[in-house]
């Protein structure tokens, strides 16, 4: 059971490319990730999930977090999720909170 | 299947979540079934674990423990931490924005939400959390037996 996240921020997007298994013994893993991005004080953050196998509340609350703390102006991407880990975000109504998307659209994420 | 004891650290986690899916598993769940009783077991072990044992200054184990039959299968954790009843937790509002949201809760509702059933009881000293899947019947069965 395991779980990485990697963290690359280039003109104030920061996309972190989640796998693996996120649960509560994984959820600091990523909140240090978010916690980097905050700091870093970036526009967008870019969630790339297709490789997420599974997401429990631990691993949600590290984006309420993220979200408290970077604020409205910030928009949080989430690309890629699978059914299963989109079904546990859409049942906490995340979703309205963070933007969805199949795949990586620079387009619209990198639309500052 | 073969009852199963971890101790109660979330290093557990990951070997709770490995019995949950073999008794799917075993089960003949579907994935999206298999998922929803695997996010419910393990909120519900990371709060016995958390709450029931750690921030309770107090150390023990889960006792894991799937029963299938034909119509449901049937998880149960045992475990000696603090009594805690999740059905009495407060529901969160999923309505508000990120921004509003309280830090927890969410763990609770989404373990509550995924199952067909749960139980908690209090039995002496011991926490017992049970979760039920109901399998779907399984139509070859059903023309055999036609």
């Amino acid at each position: 059971m395991a779980f990485s996240a990697t963290t690359t921020i280039d003109s104030g997007i920061a996309k972190i490319t989640m796998a693996g298994q996120l649960d509560a013994s994984m959820a600091p893993v990523f909140q240090r990730e978010v916690e980097n991005a905050e700091a870093q004080k970036v526009k967008r953050l870019v969630l790339l999930m297709s490789e997420l196998e599974y997401i429990s509340s631990a691993g949600l609350r590290a984006l309420v977090f993220a979200k408290q703390k970077m604020g409205r102006g910030v928009d949080l991407y989430v690309v890629g999720a699978q059914p299963q880990v989109m079904d546990t975000i859409r049942m906490t109504g995340f979703d309205r909170s963070v933007i969805a998307l199949d795949t990586y659209d620079a387009g619209i994420i990198e639309n500052i | 299947m073969k009852p199963s004891t971890v101790p109660a650290t979330l290093d557990s986690l990951g070997a709770i979540a490995e019995y949950v899916m073999a008794a799917a598993a075993s089960a003949g769940l579907d994935k999206r079934a298999s998922y929803r009783l695997r996010l419910a077991v393990d909120e519900i072990a990371t709060n016995i674990i958390v709450h029931g044992h750690t921030k309770a200054g107090l150390q023990g184990a889960l006792e894991l423990r799937a029963d299938i039959d034909d119509r449901t299968l049937t998880l149960a954790i045992e475990d000696t931490g603090i009594a805690y009843d999740p059905r009495q937790a407060p529901v969160p509002d999923t309505s508000l924005p990120l921004e509003q949201r309280p830090i927890g809760g969410l763990g609770v509702y989404l373990a509550m939400k995924s199952v067909d059933e749960f139980l908690y009881e209090r039995v002496g000293d011991r926490n017992r959390s049970t979760f039920k899947m109901h399998l779907s019947s399984a139509p070859i069965e059903e023309e055999g037996r036609a």
